[in-house]
């Protein structure tokens, strides 16, 4: 990975948020428990519980998943079906409140607070679809966990990430002809670049792939086939999140012995390079992807 | 379509040409032979029984919008009335994307409060541009032939060119164009794919002496293309336009207070005997084969 510059601090022009990671990401669902044996499946503890909404940590290594059942009936949920929707991604930023001001003053869309007394007001702003990014700054030395969430008691607080899973990107379903569009956006907003077409990772290499400044996170950017631009009626959303791990055959064994169940198909194989976590509660899939980040 | 449509599916009316209530003003345009429309905001925030209820129309009426219009005043301002200004586009913004419109009109700023300072031009116009992109909405932006700095489509280009966002390109309006005499083989210089809006209107005099008189006869006095007198420039406009490779839509942008007093089917049908002339006789068009239909449609979104 590309992190050799942050090393030496040299990323200020390049990196103009100071992202160093994702600091959670969110699902919204209206199944909770549903989604919490997926989750469960694919390694994730539940580990806090959200002092005043119906809202779950689940986490696994550097990895925090926050199950969101609160927000399920104000419209957020797209999937007619009844999946969980990738809510929000949350960015770690050295300064959320500048990041914050820095994204509105470049056109960016707020998304208004609604906060209960003593919780945290965590900056957001409008991503693709009804999706948000939120600005966390708190993630080293205390974090935003200690204000909103209440420990689940009896359960370790940091357990240990299967495979050395980490976070490694997501995958954006766009509308046709919009791959430039969205490439500007990440790139204007947070300073993520394009990186070379050659270049690529996981198993279903289609798209754009962008990277992010601290070279930790990919959003992958994918149109519709060519012929389905109509079916797909310009619908946009984050589809799917990338595990890395940096042994996909160990990843998968291990996650199989759980009753993971990974596609088999000829555009999909389970390699090297990666492997699908398809059929999940009502067509929800993750995909596992090599990467050598610890 | 049931009736011969002489190739005019490029081709649309603005709402402002027709008088009346907003369902008046859609049948006239399908019942002449339309396929879309250029909606004005106006037509939307003062329907009668409300915005929800005017969309709907919008949406009934099996009319594509071609475009919504107009943020005026936007780029170049600084403090509160910047921060002003983005609150009205968002506002825009958000009513473009509900009436299903994938091009915001926007024309430059003819306010004293404005800097010409081209670099603060470029960072709004790019600001504006970032607004409207997770809602998948072009910004054409237009230079008003009175517009205080820009006021011709060169000046025009090159603030697109400084923004630098995929979503933010040019609209052309022929009115402006021929108002200030610019040349047309300037559009040499423009690249097609970033043109997204042409608005067409010609006007019965042949020479604008001031600019009061631009801005009165760009609001009250503008007819359909051929019907005034500057059908060869027209016409040589819209034959330029498709030889550098423009292949989007044109509206026919038409203040006049006399299609005001007549009715509604009346000036739909002046507007589509203008669309006939361009589409079979200017860019003398073939039939398009249902498949390239088909591609276009979806590339249009």
């Amino acid at each position: 990975m590309h992190i050799e510059s942050q090393r030496e601090g040299l990323q200020t022009t390049d990196n103009p948020l100071g992202m160093e990671g994702i600091e959670f990401i969110e699902y919204l669902t209206t199944k909770p428990q549903a989604l919490g044996q997926v989750l469960e499946t694919l390694g994730f503890h539940p580990v806090a519980r959200h002092r005043s909404r119906e809202v779950l940590l689940y986490r696994q290594g550097d990895m925090n998943i926050i199950v969101n059942v609160h927000d399920a009936a104000d419209g957020r949920l797209a999937s007619a079906q009844g999946s969980p929707v990738i809510g929000a991604i949350a960015l770690r930023v050295r300064d959320a409140g500048l990041a914050y001001r820095r994204a509105l003053d470049k056109g960016a869309w707020a998304v208004p607070t609604q906060v209960e007394v003593m919780e945290l007001n965590i900056p957001a702003i409008h991503g693709v679809g009804s999706s948000r990014i939120y600005f966390v700054d708190r993630h080293k030395e205390f974090s935003i966990y200690d204000v909103d969430f209440v420990p689940i008691p009896g359960v370790e607080k940091r357990p240990a990430a299967l495979a050395q899973m980490h976070f490694f990107g997501a995958v954006q379903y766009i509308g046709w002809e919009r791959t430039e569009d969205w490439t500007a956006f990440y790139a204007e907003l947070f300073g993520f670049t394009t990186i070379p077409d050659q270049t690529r990772f996981g198993i279903l290499p289609k798209g754009r792939l962008l990277r992010s400044p601290c070279g930790t996170f990919y959003f992958q950017l994918v149109e519709p086939e060519p012929g389905l631009e109509l079916e797909a009626d310009g619908q946009e959303y984050l589809e799917r999140i990338g595990l890395g791990t940096p042994d996909v055959a160990a990843a998968v064994a291990e996650l199989k012995q759980r009753g993971v169940l990974f596609s088999e198909s000829v555009r999909a194989p389970i390699s090297d390079r990666g492997a699908v976590v398809a059929g999940q509660l009502f067509g929800l899939s993750f995909e596992l992807v090599h990467s050598d980040r610890a | 379509m049931t009736q011969f449509n002489g190739n005019i599916d490029s081709f649309g009316m603005d709402t402002i040409s027709l008088a009346g209530p907003l369902e008046g003003k859609l049948k006239a345009m399908r019942e002449a032979g339309f396929t879309q429309v250029m909606l004005s905001a106006r037509d939307i925030v003062g329907h009668e029984q409300g915005v929800e209820a005017a969309i709907r129309v919008v949406k009934d009426s099996g009319l594509r919008v071609t475009g919504f219009q107009v943020l005026r005043d936007f780029e170049g301002l600084s403090g509160g009335l910047r921060e002003y200004k983005v609150d009205i586009a968002k506002a825009m913004l958000a009513l473009c994307s509900a009436v299903g419109s994938k091009v915001l009109l926007v024309c430059s700023s003819t306010s004293t409060h404005a800097t010409g300072d081209m670099d603060v031009i470029a960072t709004d116009l790019r600001r504006l541009a970032m607004l409207a992109l997770p809602r998948g909405i072009k910004v054409a932006f237009e230079g008003l032939s009175w517009g205080r700095t820009i006021n011709e489509f060169p000046q025009a280009w090159d603030a697109v060119c400084r923004a630098d966002m995929p979503n933010l390109g040019l609209g052309v309006d022929s009115f402006h164009a021929f108002a200030t005499r610019t040349d047309l083989d300037l559009l040499d210089e423009v690249d097609p794919d970033k043109i997204f809006l042409v608005q067409l209107a010609d006007f019965m005099w042949h020479e604008i002496r001031s600019v009061e008189e631009r801005i009165n006869t760009a609001r009250h006095f503008r007819v359909f293309p051929g019907e005034g007198a500057h059908s060869a420039e027209v016409a040589e406009l819209v034959r330029k336009l498709d030889r550098i490779g423009y292949r989007g839509d044109y509206s026919f942008e038409v203040f006049n207070d006399d299609y005001q007093q007549i009715p509604q089917a009346t000036v739909a049908r002046r507007a589509h005997k203008s669309a006939v002339w361009l589409g079979e006789t200017v860019l003398q068009r073939s039939v398009p084969l249902p498949g390239q239909m088909r591609l276009k449609r979806a590339r249009l979104g």
